[in-house]
């Protein structure tokens, strides 16, 4: 269990902005993790097709 | 104890940062300016020789408009001091104390270094360089240079606003043409007249002069400013047929563009003729409003030739 927030220069309102900017930036970063595994099949996927094995 | 001092400033100084909302880190990104980039790059990728994947291509506009956004915050970043005096900027993120100077730095930062490196590996680094290019340009040359220094800041500094369609074409052919060149050439000729005509509409003179930027109606006059506005104007129909001179396009862009080329024209000669009361206020506004219309709908004529197949002229030229 986390000990309660004492002596800390945020308030109740600068903890929801930075709860909101932590969760779009998590929806960023997860977005540019679809970005690239697509970006990846998209750039790799004809050679992968044309392997010899 | 001073030091102790300088270290309690430090930490002061730290505490209030990170209040920035997503909404405020947003507006760094400039979402205006970065519409008409996106815009003009599709362009660019569409109105190139060759092919791009769908998605590459949809990879190259994200690329192109993160480095647009990245060039945006590092702008606001430099021009905190001078944005807090002017109306038109006073509430930005910066000088509003909603976002730190450094917050705004490394967010710039990262954003540009992630969107080279990005358009770097996925596409082409042809593209990479010159969106490398259109961001330094933008920050050291415009905003750290020659905004503060010389009139003629909006005419060099607004080739940074005219590579975002060179950098699309360079997304599908992996090189600098003729054709990407008009395109260049369209941007660049139509910011002086564009955003000379809003300083005068909005009559920020004021703004500038205390900010203490030499913007041309502040240190040249309205009088000579109106005389730049019509000789870019007048500049505007050639360059504007330029793409259909080096095979970029046909009689559907040559049609449009001089038709609304003329208009513009028309709408300039108004602004220099009209000096004085509501009729050169209102010529100043319908210039200005009709400039963004002719960019987007010149753009736009290139755009539909393209898509629908229509051939373009030989190239005169190249």
């Amino acid at each position: 269990m986390n000990p309660p927030m004492v002596n800390t220069p945020f308030g109740p309102e600068d903890m929801a902005r930075r709860r909101k900017r932590a969760i779009a930036l998590a929806l960023v970063l997860a977005g540019l993790v679809v970005l690239f595994f697509v970006t990846t099949v998209v750039r790799l996927g004809s050679d992968i097709a044309a392997r010899s094995f | 104890m001073s030091d102790i001092q300088v270290d309690l400033a430090g930490r002061a100084e730290a505490a209030l940062g990170g209040q920035g909302t997503v909404g405020d880190y947003f507006a760094l990104l400039k979402p205006r300016v970065m519409s008409l980039v996106i815009f003009t790059a599709l362009v660019g990728i569409v109105a190139a020789p060759g092919s791009i994947h769908p998605w590459i291509g949809a990879m190259a506009l994200l690329a192109i408009a993160i480095g647009a956004g990245a060039s945006g915050a590092l702008n606001m970043w430099y021009d905190a001091d001078i944005d807090a005096l002017m109306r038109r900027t006073a509430l930005r993120p910066v000088p509003r104390g909603a976002i730190l100077p450094g917050e705004a730095l490394g967010f710039g930062l990262t954003l540009a270094v992630g969107s080279i490196l990005l358009l770097g590996v996925v596409v082409n680094w042809t593209a990479a360089a010159l969106l490398a290019f259109t961001i330094a340009f933008y920050v050291l040359i415009y905003t750290m240079w020659l905004k503060r220094w010389t009139p003629h800041n909006i005419v060099i500094g607004g080739a940074a606003g005219a590579f975002p369609p060179m950098i699309g074409w360079a997304s599908v052919t992996g090189s600098v043409d003729l054709g990407s060149i008009a395109l260049f050439l369209i941007i660049f000729m139509w910011t002086p007249p564009h955003f000379w005509a809003l300083a005068l509409w909005r009559n920020v003179n004021a703004d500038y002069t205390r900010a203490g930027v030499p913007m041309l109606p502040v240190v040249a006059g309205e009088g000579e400013t109106r005389k730049q506005i019509l000789i870019y104007s007048l500049l505007l129909i050639p360059v504007s047929l330029v793409p259909a001179m080096v095979g970029a396009g046909g009689w559907l862009y040559a049609v449009a563009a001089t038709a609304l080329t003329v208009i513009f024209l028309y709408c300039a000669w108004r602004v220099y003729r009209l000096r004085e009361g509501p009729a050169a206020e209102a010529a100043l506004k319908t210039l200005f409003k009709f400039s963004i219309a002719w960019l987007f709908l010149i753009y736009a004529a290139l755009l539909a030739e393209h898509l629908l197949g229509l051939p373009a002229f030989a190239p005169v030229f190249g």
